[in-house]
């Protein structure tokens, strides 16, 4: 993850409470989702960014999940996620975020 | 509805992916504050 992006969740955990933030991801591959989601719940798992050795253990979902997607006005969701959501794998994407969620997030929504 | 009410909601979208414009239009309307949205972009 872009090192400026983990200073900025940093920052807002810090500032709002770890307890009251909810992460959402658009990522387009499960790989790549797991990543992101391990480095918001665990720590940036290269040891590279400002977020190395600072499991947040924040709330993160995938924008497919389902429990995302039930708090989505269904309209708004068909215009602008529609299209992707044909395009990508969204089962595979959920349950990558699901598991890193289950195993790191020390919250949920 | 109303599960996110009142959270602070950080959007990290992708280019090849959902974008975070699309993510914050979902969600804007959610009850949660949309703190910042980006979306990155791998080459």
């Amino acid at each position: 993850m872009d090192l400026q992006n983990q200073q900025r969740i940093k920052d807002a955990a810090e500032k709002y409470g770890a307890e009251n933030v909810v992460v959402i991801l658009g990522s387009s591959d499960a790989e790549g989702a797991e990543i992101y989601a391990e480095t918001v719940a665990n720590g940036d798992p290269t040891f590279a960014g400002p977020l190395a050795g600072a499991p947040l253990g924040l709330a993160v979902y995938h924008v497919f999940e389902q429990e995302i997607r039930d708090e989505i006005d269904p309209a708004v969701w068909e215009e602008q996620l529609g299209m992707m959501e044909m395009v990508l794998d969204g089962d595979a994407l959920a349950e990558a975020t699901k598991g890193i969620r289950e195993e790191f997030s020390k919250w949920t929504i | 509805m109303g599960k996110l009410s009142g959270k602070k909601l950080l959007l990290l979208g992708e280019r090849d992916g959902v974008a975070g414009p699309s993510m914050e239009e979902c969600l804007k309307d959610s009850g949660a504050e949309i703190v910042f949205s980006v979306t990155e972009c791998f080459v």
